[in-house]
């Protein structure tokens, strides 16, 4: 069945407006016990919303350039990390002040040049942050790849960290999440088990080498590294499963699944959940039901994971990249591409408004919704 | 890599060298020099031959695209050879008729 709503959407409000200087609210500390949604945009912002009055909170400048804007929250919901300036350097903003307390630059060694593909995070108990850099050597007469490697930096280093520890990585490694345990999980061409101590990388979740019968090889792209209520790490692939050893893609169905990582325990999943009809750039599973999971890109669907089946879905009205959810699961929150973030209902998928951003697009950058 | 077959130059170079077992010798450069070795149907056609799951306007894609390097081909790379191509344009829905076409400078 699918319903889309249309109609709603010509009833949307816009809840949130730019209204005042933007530094007038920097030092407006968070509330302990509320909800907010951090994320960024053009041409530097990093704007706090709060959620019980879906506006926004307050926005913090930051220093150079935007891009990708990527956030990662400290443990205790108090600072902020973005990677940004043209995915070059991370900077960490704590979020109550708006003050600049932690930055590293991606490249390290004289006569290179290193960027980070949304790659970091920090540890499970704050006191670690992990990058992965791809340098390239910038030498007169050429360039020269350099094998990526992991940097670990101790979050109190404050505004010029140096790694504490450096490891030679797999190249195309992208988002990241640390474990209960202290394991680093890193997805690339499969999902990696890191030990932060030794650098020892061990494939978890094999995705590009997975051994499904009769399935292709899966198609991810997925660079929201979202911190989950769930307290869970995910991500969307799209395979082919064959008719036949022929292979034959003509015959073959295409199907929509996620990766996902409890950060509690380890445990992994690798759950086909619908029929690919169209395409999502992220995905999540609601907080409130484990069988639900939605994805957007040009719609916002809800697919019920056990019966693989598309339950409902509700049109936008521009794309959006990056889905989260309020802690009560009752709330959808997009955000990504323009400067509007769109709510919706989670049950019905009605619309029930826009907060409009001070700024310009939010590209690919990731929101994370939160308690402080 | 069966269902695979290059288009384009650069991923011409990265078949040869495979053929060649030389593949270790070509690794992408995916943060300087250009972007990335494929020309990946993005804004003329999606995964399933129509334009339903592109992105929609076009232009809310574009930053997405142009700032991590992905369209090689289609918009200019802001990560690394032109990363004030929209100083002009921060808000691409209001203001995308101040993007220009860029060129590789003379030597």
């Amino acid at each position: 069945m699918l319903q889309t709503a249309t109609r709603g959407l010509a009833a949307i409000l816009v809840l949130g407006a730019c209204s005042g200087p933007l530094l007038a609210d920097e030092g407006k500390a968070l509330n302990r016990g509320h909800e907010y949604m951090v994320t960024t945009n053009y041409p530097n912002n990093l704007h706090i919303l709060d959620l019980a009055t879906d506006s926004l909170y307050k926005t913090c400048q930051m220093p150079d350039a935007f891009g990708p804007g990527t956030v990662q929250l400290s443990p205790d919901r108090t600072i902020a990390y973005v990677l940004n300036n043209h995915y070059a350097d991370i900077y960490g903003v704590e979020l109550d002040t708006c003050k600049q307390v932690f930055h590293a630059s991606i490249t390290q060694q004289p006569g290179e040049k290193a960027r980070s593909m949304f790659s970091f995070t920090v540890s499970h108990d704050g006191k670690e942050l992990y990058t992965v850099a791809n340098p390239t050597r910038m030498l007169n007469d050429r360039y020269e790849v350099q094998q990526p490697r992991l940097d670990v930096y101790a979050t109190n280093a404050g505004m010029s960290a140096k790694p504490v520890r450096s490891f030679p990585a797999p190249r195309q490694l992208t988002i990241m999440q640390t474990g209960d345990d202290g394991s680093l999980y890193i997805a690339g061409p499969d999902i990696y088990k890191v030990n932060v101590q030794t650098g020892k990388f061990d494939v978890l979740v094999p995705s590009r080498h997975w051994k499904r019968p009769l399935y292709s090889a899966p198609d991810v792209l997925y660079v929201w590294n979202q911190q989950t209520y769930r307290h869970d790490f995910s991500l969307l692939y799209t395979a082919a499963k064959f008719k036949d050893k022929k292979e034959d893609p003509a015959t073959a169905d295409y199907v929509y699944g996620f990766f996902n990582i409890d950060l509690a325990t380890g445990k992994t999943k690798t759950v086909d959940f619908g029929p690919l009809t169209e395409i999502y750039f992220s995905g999540m599973v609601s907080p409130k039901d484990p069988n639900l999971v939605f994805g957007v890109l040009n719609r916002l669907a809800k697919y019920d994971i056990k019966q693989k089946k598309m339950l409902q879905a509700a049109t936008l009205d521009h794309s959006y990249y990056c889905i989260s959810f309020n802690k009560a699961g009752s709330k959808i929150y997009l955000a990504g591409t323009f400067n509007d973030v769109a709510i919706f209902d989670a049950e019905s998928l009605k619309p029930l408004g826009k907060i409009k951003l001070p700024g310009g697009d939010m590209a690919i950058t990731t929101a994370q919704v939160f308690t402080r | 890599m069966k269902h695979l077959k290059p288009i384009n130059n650069k991923a011409l170079k990265l078949e040869q060298a495979a053929d060649e077992n030389r593949i270790e010798e070509v690794v992408a450069m995916n943060s300087v020099a250009g972007c990335a070795s494929t020309t990946d149907p993005g804004w003329e056609i999606d995964a399933f031959g129509g334009v339903s799951s592109l992105c929609q306007p076009m232009e809310s894609d574009l930053y997405g695209c142009s700032d991590p390097c992905w369209w090689p081909a289609q918009v200019p790379d802001m990560m690394s050879t032109y990363p004030d191509w929209n100083k002009d344009a921060q808000a691409s829905n209001d203001n995308w008729r101040n993007l220009g076409t860029v060129f590789p400078e003379d030597k």
